[in-house]
Order: C-alpha cells, then sequence, then structure tokens
C-alpha cells in the first residue's frame, strides 16, 4: 500500500458490505474524501486515503461501520499474566464518556470509577491528563522558544521548526498533514502527543522510579476516545523507550506504546472481565505521581483545550505572572474557528508583544481556509490548535455511539420484523 | 454538509415515528438529507454535555496549570532536567513523514 512505513497498520476502519444501505451520509462527515460508492451503492473506504478519525463509524445511521482493531482479549489475557505490568493510560475525554455505557448521563464525570474499575481488572495508571501536562511544557517551551527568537530578535538555542506553530497531538491531523499538506510539516510541533509521550516516559522513569520493573515486561495501554491512535501507536519511530535501553545495553526491542482500547473497547473489557462500573468503589489513586494532573491536562479533550492549557503557562513563562482570568472564554464553544490576540510583557525585556492564535476543530468543515494561508505564508497567526473531530477528542471516533439510546443506529432493527 | 452546529431539526418526527412511517426503503431515499441533520443533533447535545463534564474537571482541579503539576515537577528534577533537554528531546519528540513520498 502506498504511504505507509514498514510495519504501520494499513487499515483500521472499514465498512461492513453487507450492511451498508448506500445512503451516503458517512461521506458528508469525512475529512478526507477517503470514502468510495455512489448513493444506493454499497461504499467502501480507501485506507490509503483515510485518516482512521472514524468520524464516519460513529455518524453512520445503520451501524455499518466499525473499527477492525479489537485487542480487548489481549489485553485481558495480558493483565492476567502475573509477570506483567500492565499500564492504563487514559485520555481526559474518557472520563466524561465511559459513563454512558452503563445508563449514565453524558458528560458525567466519572474519574473516581474509572480508576476503580481500571484498578479492579489489574492495571497500574498513568494518567494521560498527566502526559498533557508534560504536552504543554514540552510544546509550549518550544513555541516560547520560537517566540523569543522570530518575534524579540534573540539567538536560537535549539534547530526551531516555523511559526505559525501547530499543534500535534492529534494523529489524525498529523496523518491528514503527512498525506495532504506535507509542505506544513515544518510548522508542526515536535512534541509527541500525551498518549505517546506517557508511552516512552512510562517504560523509562515509570519503569525504574515509579513501578520497579522492567520495561520489557511492561505493557502500556492507551485508553482513548480516539480509532487513529490504533494507527498512531504502529508508527515505527515510536520506540524511543526500547531505544534509551539500547543505549545502556539492553537488547529488548519493544513499542512505546502495545495498543489502544477506545472507550467502547474498555467498556467492553469491563464487560467481559465482570467489572459493574456502577458498583465499582472510587479510587484516586493519590500516592502516584503520574496520575496527578492540573486543570490544564484535563481540558485538552474539549475544542480550544490545548490552546487554552499552553495560554496559561506561556503567559507564565513570559510575563512571570499567571494569566489572570484562568478561563480563556474566546478558544472555548463550537464555532468552527476561535481567534484570540494577547498581549504579552516580557519580562526578561520589557518588550511588548500580540500573540494571535486560532483553534481548529472539524477538519471537514473548518480547516481549508487556515491552511490556504500558511502555505500561501500570509497566516497572521504564531500558534494554531487543530483537532480533526468537531468538538474535539469528546466527539472522537472511539466514543460511545449511542449514550442515552436515542441514535438510531441500531434502533431500527429492534422495529423491523425482518432484520 | 453536515454542519456541527445546526441547530434547527429538519424534520419534526422521531426517528422511531420516522422509520415507522416509511420503512428502511423511505428512510434510505431520504438519509441523505435527514441522517446526517438528525444525528448531528444528537452529537452536538453530546459534545457540550461531555465537554462541560471536562470543564468540570478544571474548575474542581486543585492545581490549574501544567507548571505547577507537582509529580511533573518531580519528573523534570529526578530524571529529565528540563523541558528541550537532550533527553527530554530524545523522549518527548520526534519528527514527520511526507506520506506523499512513501512508495
Ligand atoms: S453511512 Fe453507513 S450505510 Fe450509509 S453509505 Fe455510509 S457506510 Fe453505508
Ligand atoms: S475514518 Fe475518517 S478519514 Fe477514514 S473514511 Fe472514516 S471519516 Fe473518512
Ligand atoms: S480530535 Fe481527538 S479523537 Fe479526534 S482524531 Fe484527533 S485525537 Fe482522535
Amino acid at each position: 500500500m502506498k504511504g505507509f512505513q514498514t510495519n504501520e497498520r494499513t487499515s483500521i476502519i472499514e465498512i461492513n458490505r453487507k450492511k451498508c444501505k448506500g445512503c451516503d451520509s458517512c461521506k458528508s462527515f469525512c475529512p478526507s474524501a477517503a470514502i468510495q460508492g455512489k448513493y444506493g451503492a454499497i461504499h467502501s473506504i480507501n485506507s490509503e486515503q483515510c485518516i482512521f478519525c472514524g468520524q464516519c463509524l460513529i455518524n453512520c445511521p445503520f451501524g455499518s461501520i466499525s473499527d477492525t482493531v479489537d485487542t480487548v482479549d489481549t489485553v485481558i489475557h495480558q493483565l492476567g499474566n502475573q509477570e506483567l505490568t500492565v499500564v492504563a493510560t487514559i485520555a481526559p475525554s474518557v472520563r466524561v464518556a465511559i459513563g454512558e455505557e452503563f445508563g449514565l448521563e453524558p458528560g458525567t464525570l466519572a474519574t473516581g470509577k474509572l480508576y476503580g474499575a481500571l484498578k479492579q481488572a489489574g492495571f497500574k495508571i498513568f494518567d494521560a491528563n498527566f502526559a498533557a501536562d508534560h504536552t504543554i511544557m514540552e510544546e509550549g517551551s518550544e513555541l516560547i522558544a520560537k517566540i523569543r527568537h522570530y518575534l524579540l530578535g534573540e539567538p536560537a538555542e535549539h534547530e526551531l521548526g516555523l511559526l505559525p506553530q501547530f499543534t500535534s497531538c492529534c494523529p489524525g491531523w498529523v496523518r491528514y498533514v503527512e498525506l495532504y499538506a506535507p509542505q506544513i510539516l515544518p510548522n508542526l510541533s515536535s512534541a509527541k502527543s500525551p498518549l505517546m509521550m506517557a508511552g516512552a516516559l512510562a517504560k523509562t522513569y515509570g519503569a525504574t522510579q515509579i513501578w520497579q520493573v522492567k520495561p520489557e515486561n511492561m505493557v502500556v495501554v492507551g485508553i482513548m476516545p480516539c480509532t487513529s491512535k490504533k494507527f498512531e501507536v504502529s508508527r515505527p519511530e515510536f520506540s524511543s523507550a526500547a531505544h534509551y535501553w539500547q543505549q545502556r545495553g539492553s537488547a529488548a526491542h519493544y513499542p512505546d506504546v502495545d495498543t489502544v482500547l477506545t472507550t467502547r473497547d474498555l467498556a467492553r473489557l469491563f464487560e467481559k472481565m465482570n467489572i459493574d462500573f456502577n458498583r465499582v468503589e472510587a479510587s484516586t489513586d493519590a500516592d502516584n505521581p503520574l496520575a496527578q494532573y492540573s486543570g490544564a491536562g484535563t481540558i485538552f479533550g474539549n475544542t480550544g483545550g490545548v490552546m487554552e492549557a499552553a495560554l496559561r503557562t506561556a503567559y507564565y513563562v513570559i510575563t512571570g505572572q499567571e494569566l489572570p482570568l484562568l478561563e480563556y472564554k474566546p478558544v472555548r464553544g463550537l464555532q468552527g474557528l476561535k481567534e484570540a490576540d494577547i498581549t504579552l510583557k516580557d519580562a526578561k525585556t520589557g518588550q511588548v508583544i500580540t500573540l494571535k492564535v486560532a483553534v481548529v476543530h472539524g477538519i471537514k468543515d473548518n480547516l481549508k481556509p487556515v491552511l490556504d494561508q500558511v502555505i500561501a505564508g500570509r497566516s497572521p497567526y504564531h500558534f494554531i490548535e487543530v483537532m480533526n473531530c468537531p468538538g474535539g477528542c469528546v466527539n472522537g471516533g472511539g466514543q460511545p455511539i449511542n449514550p442515552m439510546g436515542t441514535s438510531w443506529t441500531g434502533n431500527w432493527k429492534a422495529l423491523l420484523p425482518w432484520t | 454538509m453536515a454542519h456541527y452546529d445546526y441547530v434547527e431539526k429538519a424534520v419534526t418526527v422521531s426517528r422511531r415515528e420516522f422509520l415507522g412511517m416509511v420503512g428502511v426503503a423511505g428512510a434510505i431515499l431520504w438519509t441523505g438529507a435527514y441522517a446526517a441533520t438528525d444525528l448531528v443533533q444528537d452529537r452536538n447535545k453530546y459534545i457540550k454535555m461531555r465537554a462541560q463534564g471536562i470543564y468540570k474537571d478544571d474548575v474542581k482541579a486543585k492545581v490549574r496549570q501544567s507548571h505547577h503539576n507537582p509529580g511533573l515537577q518531580d519528573m523534570y528534577k529526578q530524571f529529565a532536567g528540563q523541558p528541550l533537554s537532550p533527553l527530554a528531546e530524545e523522549l518527548f519528540h520526534t519528527r514527520y513523514i511526507d506520506r506523499t513520498k512513501l512508495g
């Protein structure tokens, strides 16, 4: 197949030929025109074009689309192996959606139950919210270095990418750039996504300093709202921990993150293991440093969240003061493109700069004008957040589909005697 | 095209009533216009409810800025030094690929 590296997954999202009604709805959600088939005919997905975001999947009215990577049984098996330490890395938006699979209202914050259920299943916890904070430190420092060099005229210490800087946490977006806009790769932040940072950190620092286990006996499982993450973990460059240990004499090979379970997959895992989510005792994991997170880490799940989190820290680093109003409204909400200007007084030199930022979510409908400006070299912005899914990861392709039983996916079967 | 900020309901019957009335064949004829808008209504509702849950988590957090995460501060102290240090570059940063050039 074209456009894949060796050993990468080449297919994640597939249409079931037997179920597809040819209604064409999926096409209106696909950001990359990867779906083929005329109205009325059976549709199919071209994996070479697909970014694996799963937006077609969660929106197909006939439930004809599924994610073909199912590692629930593998993970259950690994949990039963005493030799292995299985670490769950939970994305921000899973905690507000998992409850829907067990009858709770959408948006119910279920962090405590989730921790409790994961512990009961035998997982150790490395909250991806910690990794989101970590991402802000790395990606924010990169942005600040660019501001100091390009806007304040200071000499650069490292090799720097270009402004505007794009966020890089969303693997759907990263694959989109690699496939459809490679000319802006130098604008993409070099910071790994929170999940991939978590994997690399878990199998180095986590293994030695937190859990005292051998990294090769660790299994890192991303618990994600996202089907595109199933592709991301298969990218061959994400084996930094193994590489780190190889330089220190080890011969073992392993990926930083072993597998991904979506929110839906995790609900199935709990069911298979007879863990009653509603009865589980809540837990905090308070003595685990890798389960600590800030409010900035958690808002990564929403469109505008990465930007808001980054501004809280960039403002502090440049001005020496905390952002006066933490709830930064201009980047919140569901408008397709959100913009903000933020004026900063550099504590070191006294210079005043105005940072222009933009937030895009829903590549399908909202990306084009912003991307065209950058490609043409006349973007007014310094920092741009992009998340593929409308609303951000809260609406990711791995999230519960039929939360309150109101979506007609599945329900139509109940109405029709011959199905 | 499916716009997530859709507010008006295109059809006023419920899905159940609709399917009951027209059956699958009718639904298929309609779905291009109907399914997308109606699904978007539902998704929009979930997006908003889940987003509120996330903002609640932020407000109730003891620490609200990444640079004040104590566990993260310890990690830099004991392990990676500081953001963009050589070890941080090795473990926490990556490179991208122009996929149009891959066979
Ligand atoms: S939305 Fe579902 S049923 Fe309709 S064409 Fe796409 S895959 Fe087929
Ligand atoms: S997974 Fe995303 S990119 Fe792939 S076909 Fe579905 S909507 Fe399109
Ligand atoms: S917005 Fe979130 S859920 Fe959607 S593709 Fe990107 S990372 Fe995955």
